[in-house]
């Protein structure tokens, strides 16, 4: 029996994350050099707008499947029993408010928390995929987590960024120990900086030891960036290694396609009108910076100085529209957790994600200032096997 | 000393090799530009910029048009000098060869088609002039040809055969075999390999080229090494599609390559990646071409150009003693709105340097001659109306380096 599945999504529009998720169980996606039809079937939807270009109601008819009006609804397919073996939440697109941080309020919690109040009351816990970030904010994120781990059903968070391709295909030996990390991103606060933060931490995570949580944080601005790469705060080695890896370079490689060292050629800070440089002090001592730099470049790509190992590098690649074959890559870690029961990779990530991301930006709000984060103190294991596609 | 004393001609030790571009015209994203500028300007490699540790010198550009590039580069580069002819590109001006290495880049520029459609770019004539001031200057240095040797199969010979008799480097070839690979694999060395095939896009005697190599670079690893090739059948149009229907190469091989493709045109409106049916292929690619062929050891192999469908390059083959298709895509980070620069001309250009350091070609040239002649022998049977086209001509054997050349550091 095919496993039954409920989505939980704000819109289903061409190209949202709920389109290009879903409709891999509708239609199969590519996986391991073959066109993979999953053993699940859709069997309810929640769709939370429904804004021109809606195809919700097109894939309901053709694919045999309900729309439902309320999540607790979808779940029990209308009846009064929890009545799937699935649920994925997709909460990314849509119209909904920013936060003074400018985060925007995706209602992912407060879908989750519906979830969980079914799973309670009809006594039984399906395994939950939560698309992208748990929450905007960490307290909700931590008890998204925590209640999953009460209530014993496996949780699957987080972007496709750790589970895409890379170029070069490197994984970080578990155990290694990490001196320093840099990652560069680059495009709109709170989407892309989570990828890019979460891309950081599926390699960090791997460092000696394990995952300790965040001790503090710093996002600064503008010339700030750039003199906190003059005083060494971040290093421009590691920038250099990473920039290495983008095939996107902008400003002269636009113009007649040369090639151009960008770190030692004086164009960032004429390319990069904004740039954000978020640092994070992890609790057992590793630093690690984000640089979001739109403008310079519209990949994202890491850099780590490794002990033992020199300079590790590479890009996650971010396969172009339509097909984002990247998202198969994070669909197949859904199908493999519902198939079994367990997360490939621990929700914790997406958490201590969350974390940093949130409290980036509350600095960011408070005058730039370094902000002690003792809360997140998010203490996990990598997982012993790379889990990034490279089959 | 007594080093050089037996090697006179070798580069000093201390030295940095000079080298010579000769090219047929350099504006943005010409091939040209993509691998002079790498020698010149440096380029993202092994998680640093990379500037080569040769100094390029010279430049020969056949055809300064009005979005010309070089004579920006010379002017930012003035130590990189514009000659007039190859043979003074060579000399530097002088009377006797002054460099260690050329490179030769007869890729892009106005030349005339034949009346098979084959672009008549200048490389055999460029090789030739080459070669001249090698005769007359008592020496001979490591030459990369971009792309196929030449349009021409008995020119290609000859610039091959040339070089053997002349006992200098020769490499040639596109960036498919050194590129990425997702997955990042490399066929096992011997594997017996029973079919292989490339679904790729494009047009006649230009990417058909790229998807052979893409073949080539896999295949040539088979147990036995290559053998060469004995016909070449090709399928344009209608007759593509009966092929297919007729099977006349395999639909799970074709399925699996396509299943590694990044830019699968999507078959129906509102889906962004959906496996097309045959009818959707159909309608999507107005003008297949497939170049079916067997080797000398009787491995079959089908390079297929399917425009509309996909834009990349993509390997399956099926190997004895493993359930499904091997396959991968050799991912080349187009520079057509995917991203801003061609980086799979880098492992190109780190191949070349490592033949101008050591003068020993990475990989084989007999890989390139042999890509050459299918290239030539696919246009020739689709100019003889798509009938099968004999190639004992193509009886190239050679053994490639168990060794890896494909970028993934």
């Amino acid at each position: 029996m095919p496993k039954r599945i409920a989505v939980i999504t704000t819109v289903y529009r061409y190209l949202t994350h709920a389109q290009h998720e879903v409709d891999r169980i509708l239609v199969g996606y590519p996986h391991n050099g073959q066109w993979h039809r999953p053993d699940m079937k859709v069997v309810s939807l929640y769709v939370d707008q429904k804004p021109e270009g809606d195809l919700s109601a097109a894939r309901t008819s053709e694919f045999g499947f309900q729309v439902y009006p309320s999540i607790a609804a979808a779940l029990r397919c209308g009846g009064d029993k929890l009545a799937v073996d699935a649920i994925m939440i997709v909460g990314e697109h849509g119209d909904y408010p920013r936060n003074e941080k400018g985060q925007i309020l995706y209602p992912r919690y407060e879908w989750f928390k519906q979830c969980v109040e079914v799973f309670e009351k009809d006594g039984r816990a399906v395994p939950v995929f939560n698309d992208k970030n748990l929450s905007y904010s960490f307290a909700k994120a931590k008890w998204m987590v925590e209640t999953a781990k009460r209530l014993g059903f496996p949780v699957l968070a987080g972007s496709s960024l750790p589970v895409t391709w890379r170029l070069p295909d490197i994984e970080l030996p578990l155990g290694c120990e990490i001196e320093e990390a840099l990652m560069v991103g680059e495009g709109e606060s709170d989407a892309m900086d989570y990828h890019a933060l979460e891309a950081l931490q599926c390699m960090v995570e791997r460092r000696k030891g394990g995952e300790t949580g965040i001790k503090a944080v710093q996002l600064v601005e503008n010339d700030e960036v750039w003199n906190a790469g003059d005083a060494g705060r971040w290093s421009k080695e590691l920038l250099t290694a990473a920039l290495s890896r983008s095939d996107t370079p902008q400003g002269m490689t636009v113009t007649d396609g040369r090639t151009q060292d960008l770190v030692h050629n004086g164009e960032l800070p004429r390319l990069v009108k904004n740039p954000w440089a978020y640092f994070i002090e992890y609790a057992d001592g590793l630093k690690a910076t984000l640089l979001m730099l739109t403008g310079a470049v519209t990949d994202f790509n890491f850099a780590a100085r490794v002990k033992g190992s020199g300079i590790q590098s590479t890009q996650f690649l971010l396969t172009p529209e339509p097909n984002v074959t990247y998202s198969a890559c994070l669909i197949g870690k859904v199908e493999e957790m519902f198939a079994t029961r367990k997360a490939p990779y621990p929700a914790e990530r997406t958490l201590i994600v969350s974390g940093i991301l949130e409290s980036c930006l509350t600095s960011r709000v408070q005058n730039h200032q370094r902000l002690e984060t003792p809360h997140v103190k998010v203490q996990y294991q990598a997982p012993v096997q790379s889990q990034h596609c490279r089959t | 000393m007594g080093a050089t004393a037996a090697a006179p001609f070798a580069q000093k030790a201390a030295g940095r090799p000079k080298l010579a571009a000769i090219c047929t015209i350099y504006f943005r994203m010409s091939h040209a530009q993509h691998i002079v500028d790498r020698f010149l300007d440096g380029y993202g490699w092994n998680g640093t910029h990379h500037h080569p540790p040769m100094d390029l010198v010279s430049l020969y550009v056949d055809q300064i048009g009005k979005d010309d590039l070089s004579r920006e580069r010379a002017a930012r580069h003035p130590e990189m000098k514009m000659y007039p002819t190859i043979a003074e590109a060579l000399t530097l001006g002088g009377t006797k060869l002054a460099v260690d290495g050329v490179v030769l880049v007869g890729e892009h520029g106005h030349y005339p088609r034949n009346d098979r459609g084959q672009t008549q770019y200048p490389r055999y004539e460029f090789f030739q002039q080459i070669t001249q001031v090698f005769r007359e200057s008592g020496r001979p240095v490591p030459v990369f040809s971009d792309k196929h040797l030449s349009w021409n199969w008995d020119w290609a010979k000859e610039m091959y055969q040339t070089a053997r008799s002349m006992d200098f480097a020769l490499m040639a070839g596109s960036s498919l075999p050194v590129t990425w690979r997702t997955p990042s694999l490399e066929m096992p060395w011997g594997a017996k390999i029973r079919e292989a095939l490339c679904v790729c896009y494009g047009g006649v005697d230009s990417y058909d080229f790229h998807g052979l190599e893409t073949i080539q670079c896999m295949v040539e690893r088979r147990r036995g090494g290559e053998t060469g090739v004995k016909w070449v059948q090709a399928y344009r149009g209608d007759n593509f599609w009966k092929a297919y229907q007729e099977s006349a190469w395999p639909h799970d091989l074709m399925e699996a390559a396509l299943c590694r493709s990044h830019t699968l045109t999507p078959a129906r409106p509102g889906f962004n990646d959906v496996f097309p049916a045959l009818d959707d292929m159909r309608r999507l690619v107005q003008d297949p071409v497939a170049y079916c062929y067997e080797h000398e050891d009787g491995l079959k192999c089908t390079m297929l150009l399917m425009s509309g469908l996909v834009k990349d390059f993509n390997f399956a083959a099926r190997l004895e003693g493993r359930r499904e298709p091997f396959s991968t895509q050799m991912y080349l980070p187009m520079p057509d709105g995917r991203t801003t620069l061609a980086n799979f001309f880098s492992p190109l250009v780190n191949n070349m340097e490592q033949m101008f350091l050591t003068r020993k070609p990475t990989y084989p040239v007999e890989r390139t001659l042999l890509t050459t002649g299918l290239t030539a022998a696919g246009v020739e049977s689709l100019y003889r109306k798509q009938e099968r086209f004999e190639t004992p001509h193509l009886g190239i054997r050679y053994q490639p380096s168990k060794e890896s050349t494909f970028w993934r550091t």
